[in-house]
């Protein structure tokens, strides 16, 4: 029984239970689904499970040496997930992360592009909650305008399922064509959750509105599983190399003014699916190893990441850069940790940016795409300027601010030790970390010539930082907004829509009292007629009986014409 | 050495020291890149130098047109 259950689909029901159960036990429990849910995952590779409900087979369970990366580090990130928010008393959190968790497993295993579409809107309509928790007037309004983007996605994902449905006769998930129209929507729809340039407002705009649980969470599933249908249906599509390419190299510039720390994360989070959409864009088993394997390294050093951060806003209450400083005193374990967090995803070696990143680098070298290789470079520079220093540096020291806090809570500071050390491990025995990616290599990221060349661009990155603060040429954190492509729907579309909507409510007013004008006169009209010519006289009505009697003479007759020529 | 750390705090005058070390090391060692271009002498440096200051400027100048008040979107 259990065996034909689609890992994660046993949390997305568990969850239903947390609400009856007291604080403590609510914890164990999730983490008995995770590790039940976790053992689809011991069942091999193959299509374990398949339902048919009107005559389509929804492939539920189909799990591959591509699923199998994604789902590990999916289990991992939830129960983490489960200890980070261990302290906090409010159900409907854990049931949205759980239940959220759960469908991304789940869609990572859909073997069928319908299966997938069911699962990727529960991804979208549990997270969003994770979203409106946030409590704030503010969350709300990014909770409406985040589920509306997901759903459109969702809806580009279902147009894109149900042409190939009737064009194919089936609906598997497998690699599509680009040039189609089905591929073309289904691109878009997995574009829109990948936060492709101009389409990524969404990613800014919600996940810092959330709690800092649910931010982390957020920060996990959503993205990656876009990445996992890209590397699956679309690997080695030219375009994405272009796409990626952008993607890494512009929110760098968003991150350096940004204010909000969490939102120099979920910009930094933009600029690292960058790397995994070139790298899905190149296409060689390289490649796509270079492409889990970040995904993989980016969940946990993102996760660590956005923890640090959280732990900061449950103490402190803000994450705003202008307003935080100084905290390494108060907050060690949670500085030491970021700062590790910050580490791995600048890629220093011996932590795991460095073994995920270099494989994508390889790849691009091998190709021999010398421009996109820089302009990668470049933004890995870019990351140790935002991420690798940004965050740690205003968070825990720069100025000395006036607030005192205390150590985040004892799970917090479990949770994130946990996810330290993973990132430490896999930096350490790559080896390892390489088995379990879809691909057999033999690549050795520490060689002279690796660990030397990206010491010498990321130390002299952080020298040059040092020299702008030191000199004091770095301008002073402000409270701030800063315009992102959500700009286009939150004001530029408003700005000439609200005219267009104005202008044509006064246009309709006045063609509204002319039709009313006129349909007064059409009824006055009538009314006199009648009243004139004894319509509901009784010598009149036997008039009306007569055309009614023809009307239905001449209905039969028609009836009969069908009929006849129908037998005939 | 002394005086250098009490110019520049514990912390820079390490990174100062790293950097140096790291040159000195591709001085020693042969080091080459995926590409041509990074085969050359202390490129990587360079360019992750360069790098983080075009990032700063690019990023300065946003400032003017893409910063907006914190309540821009509220109002």
């Amino acid at each position: 029984m259990i065996d034909n259950f689609p890992p994660g689909f046993v949390m997305v029901l568990g969850a239903l239970l947390i609400p009856f159960l007291p604080h403590i036990i609510k914890q164990i429990y999730m983490m008995i689904l995770i590790l039940i849910s976790a053992y689809g995952l011991t069942l091999g590779f193959g299509i374990h499970s398949v339902i048919n409900i009107m005559e389509f087979d929804f492939i539920l369970f189909q799990a591959d040496k591509l699923t199998f990366p994604f789902a590990i580090i999916f289990h991992i990130a939830a129960a983490l997930n489960v200890i980070y928010g261990a302290h906090e008393k409010d159900w409907k959190q854990h049931v949205a992360i759980m239940s959220y968790s759960g469908a991304a497993i789940a869609a990572i295993h859909a073997g069928d592009l319908l299966t997938l579409f069911v699962w990727w809107e529960a991804t979208a309509f549990t997270s969003v909650f994770l979203i409106l928790a946030g409590n704030t007037n503010r969350s709300y309004k990014a909770a409406i305008r985040y589920i509306l983007i997901q759903v459109t996605s969702g809806m580009f994902l279902l147009a894109g399922a149900i042409i190939l449905l009737v064009n194919d006769g089936s609906a598997i998930l497998t690699k599509f064509d680009i040039n189609s129209l089905y591929g073309q929507l289904i691109f878009i729809a997995f574009g829109i959750k990948a936060a492709f340039p101009l389409l990524n407002g969404w990613l800014q705009d919600a996940y810092p509105e959330s709690t800092a649980i649910g931010t982390v969470a957020l920060s996990t599933f959503t993205t990656k599983l876009a990445i996992f249908c890209f590397a699956k249906c679309f690997a080695g599509v030219e375009i994405l190399i272009f796409i990626g390419a952008l993607m890494t190299f512009y929110p760098i510039f968003f991150a350096v003014i940004e204010n909000d720390l969490r939102r120099v994360l979920t910009y930094s989070l933009n600029n690292q699916l960058g790397f995994m959409i070139v790298a899905i864009g190149i296409g060689s088993e390289l490649a796509i190893n270079g492409a889990v394997a970040h995904a993989f390294a980016h969940i946990l050093y993102k996760g660590l990441l956005f923890m640090g951060m959280g732990a900061v806003l449950y103490r402190v209450g803000t994450c705003k850069a202008s307003e935080l400083g100084g905290l390494f005193k108060y907050m060690p374990i949670t500085a030491v940790c970021t700062i590790i967090g910050a580490i791995s995803i600048s890629a220093f070696p011996l932590f795991s940016g460095f073994v995920a990143k270099s494989l994508i680098m390889s790849a691009l070298g091998k190709e021999g795409l010398v421009f996109v290789y820089f302009m990668l470079l470049f933004a890995s520079a870019g990351v140790l300027h935002h991420s690798g220093i940004k965050i740690p540096f205003f968070a825990f020291f720069a100025h000395e601010s006036k607030i005192k806090t205390k150590e985040a809570p004892i799970n917090m500071i479990i949770a994130m030790v946990i996810a330290s050390i993973l990132c430490i491990a896999i930096g350490v025995f790559p080896s390892v970390f390489y088995q379990i990616l879809p691909y057999e290599i033999s690549y050795q990221p520490y060689d002279f010539s690796h660990v030397v060349g990206q010491l010498q661009l990321l130390m002299f990155a952080a020298l040059a930082f040092i020299c702008l603060w030191h000199f004091k040429i770095y301008p002073p954190e402000l409270n701030s907004t800063v315009l992102n492509s959500d700009w286009i729907y939150r004001r530029m579309i408003p700005l000439f829509i609200i005219p267009c909507i104005n202008f044509s409510k006064k246009i309709t007013n006045k063609i509204r009292i002319i039709f009313y004008l006129v349909l007064l006169k059409i009824k006055i009209f009538f009314a006199n007629y009648m009243i004139r010519n004894k319509v509901f006289d009784r010598e009149i009505g036997q008039d009306t009986l007569i055309i009614i009697q023809v009307f239905a003479i001449f209905l039969i007759f028609l009836f009969f014409l069908h009929y006849t020529s129908f037998t005939s | 050495m002394k005086s250098v750390i009490k110019k520049f705090g514990k912390i820079n005058s390490f990174v100062l020291f790293l950097c140096f070390l790291l040159l000195v090391l591709e001085l020693i060692g042969h080091r080459h890149g995926e590409t041509n271009i990074e085969d050359l002498m202390f490129f990587p440096a360079f360019f992750g130098f360069l790098s983080c200051i075009i990032i700063f400027k690019i990023g300065v100048s946003l400032r003017s047109f893409l910063m907006k008040d914190e309540d821009y979107y509220d109002r």
